[in-house]
């Protein structure tokens, strides 16, 4: 398609999307007592995979999250995107989307995609055009116009996805995106991202509670245990894609899914 | 019957009465004069009371650069540094319950009976308000909004401008309609206690004489302008706010996509 090659184009070099975590810990320091929230974390994400950080809550999970996106440092260890550590967020590398939607209710979906270009001064009629072709991919052609509070949870999540994209940074990392949804568009959006994710090819960090999302929509799927977080396993989903509906009753799901279930018991 | 209608009815039944009544002789003329009469006695004064109203509006005015512009410029400081927030609000929101009015003699002592002690006044009885709104309403900005825009790479300066005051503004115009109308009231109050010129005092003064015809000239003449006060922030709230709290546009809206399959994997 021809605009997202477009995009691509103004910066090769960054497109790969390697996501390296070493030994990273944090500390939150209270009057009374220090919490570990983290300790010792170490993973590493390759180009293009589809990661899944899953765990209890209050297992950090989100804290990790924030930290690839720049937004929190750690107390020690360091995190690295494309090779370069990430003192702040940085939008040519990573996307992030919230658990609320996060838009910006006076805006339009339109105006709120366009919104990470608008803060770099670019103009306005490439704006649009960028935001048009993102709100197209993420399946909202012609609701640009409209407020967010004239669209449901699961086309403010795509608007917000589209916002994620608009700058093609390499990774996306996405803290409970459908939480707050019921469960039927929780599962199209789902199957609705792993698509985006196939035709964009970004590496992505997807946090959750489920374990049904996390084996349905993962690559590997890191599993993180609470106070002091840790990851505790980390396992690859060798199911095929596309995946469907089918393979959720399959024994290879089951079996992935009791794994992680065990490790979550084991430390709530 | 539509509740417009129905409203429309009540004005004109309210007028209406305010003429019969009295005409009928149900109410002395004394305690309510009719409204022709009304009317006709401010008509009869009309440059008396709008020499009255000119000075009026001219304390208005003022007191509403003052109350409103300090009130969003100390609310925003107030609002959105927590130490300032410790220290000053306490007692800010204190003094909002103190009945102000008793220090308008202070005020008389200091600035003289003129426009100035008004004023003075009405800006510190309006100021109270739209700062304590300001300062909730950046208070209560979702910080998911500019931990957002902070991932979008946005600047300190670029989240005040594109998320903290557009997100602020609905709070803000509620501050104002508020602190807008208390200065309306403290310039008129103030006027009717210690004063030489404006409606109030003409209100008081036609009071101390019985003359109730004119005083209720000069009670419309307020009345007149707090209405107009009212719409004015409507129109202002109307252009400001696109998105109507009361709205639930999102219920209707439901997943009524179909999942778009027209883009190709692109790498």
């Amino acid at each position: 398609m021809q605009p997202l090659a477009n995009v691509t184009q103004f910066k090769p070099a960054t497109r790969t999307g390697a996501i390296e975590v070493r030994n990273v810990g944090q500390i939150f320091r209270t009057s009374s007592q220090d919490v570990v929230a983290l300790e010792d974390v170490s993973l590493e994400v390759k180009p293009g995979r589809f990661v899944v950080l899953v765990g209890p809550s209050g297992c950090g999970k989100s804290t990790l999250l924030m930290m690839m996106a720049g937004l929190r440092q750690q107390t020690s260890g360091t995190i690295t995107i494309n090779g370069a550590p990430i003192p702040q967020p940085d939008p040519d590398r990573v996307g992030v989307v919230f658990q609320e939607a996060s838009l910006f209710p006076w805006l339009t979906a339109e105006e709120n995609v366009e919104f990470p270009l608008a803060l770099r001064g670019v103009k306005k009629s490439e704006r649009r055009e960028k935001a048009q072709d993102m709100l197209k991919l993420v399946g909202l052609d012609g609701f640009g116009k409209r407020h967010p509070h004239e669209l449901s949870g699961g086309m403010k999540q795509r608007v917000s996805i589209a916002r994620g994209l608009v700058q093609d940074p390499p990774v996306m990392l996405m803290d409970e995106p459908f939480a707050a949804l019921d469960e039927q568009t929780r599962m199209t959006m789902g199957d609705e991202l792993l698509r985006i994710w196939a035709a964009t090819g970004k590496t992505v960090v997807f946090v959750t509670h489920s374990l049904t999302e996390a084996v349905y929509l993962a690559d590997e799927v890191m599993v993180m245990s609470a106070r002091p977080g840790r990851i505790v396993d980390h396992l690859q989903v060798s199911l095929p894609r596309p995946r469907t509906y089918d393979m959720l009753s399959g024994e290879t799901f089951g079996t992935l899914r009791d794994r992680i279930w065990r490790h979550i018991r084991k430390s709530a | 019957m539509s509740a417009t209608t129905l409203r429309w009815l009540i004005i004109v039944a309210l007028i209406a009465l305010w003429e019969l009544l009295p005409r009928s002789g149900l109410i002395p003329e004394l305690f309510l004069p009719a409204l022709s009469s009304t009317l006709v006695a401010g008509w009869n004064e009309a440059g008396e009371y709008g020499h009255a109203l000119a000075v009026t509006l001219y304390e208005v005015a003022i007191s509403m650069v003052f109350a409103c512009g300090g009130g969003i410029l100390l609310g925003a400081i107030v609002g959105s540094l927590p130490r300032p927030r410790i220290l000053i609000m306490p007692m800010v929101s204190s003094l909002y319950a103190v009945p102000l009015v008793i220090l308008y003699p202070v005020f008389t002592v200091w600035l003289g009976i003129g426009s100035e002690s008004k004023i003075a006044f009405a800006s510190i009885y309006g100021f109270l308000p739209t700062m304590l709104a300001t300062a909730a309403g950046i208070q209560t900005i979702d910080p998911q909004l500019l931990l957002a825009a902070r991932s979008m790479g946005a600047t300190l300066s670029q989240r005040l401008v594109r998320v903290i005051i557009p997100a602020a503004i609905p709070t803000v115009l509620s501050g104002l309609r508020v602190g807008g109308a208390l200065v309306i009231v403290g310039v008129v109050v103030s006027e009717m206690l210690i004063s030489s010129a404006g409606i109030g005092y003409l209100i008081s003064r036609y009071r101390t004489i019985l003359d109730s015809p004119h005083v209720f000239a000069g009670v419309l003449l307020v009345l007149f302008m707090a209405i107009a006060f009212n719409a004015a922030i409507k129109w202002v709230e109307g252009k400001a706010a696109i998105w109507q709290t009361g709205t639930r546009g999102g219920e209707s809206a439901t997943e009524e996509i179909a999942p778009a399959r027209t883009l190709q994997p692109a790498t």
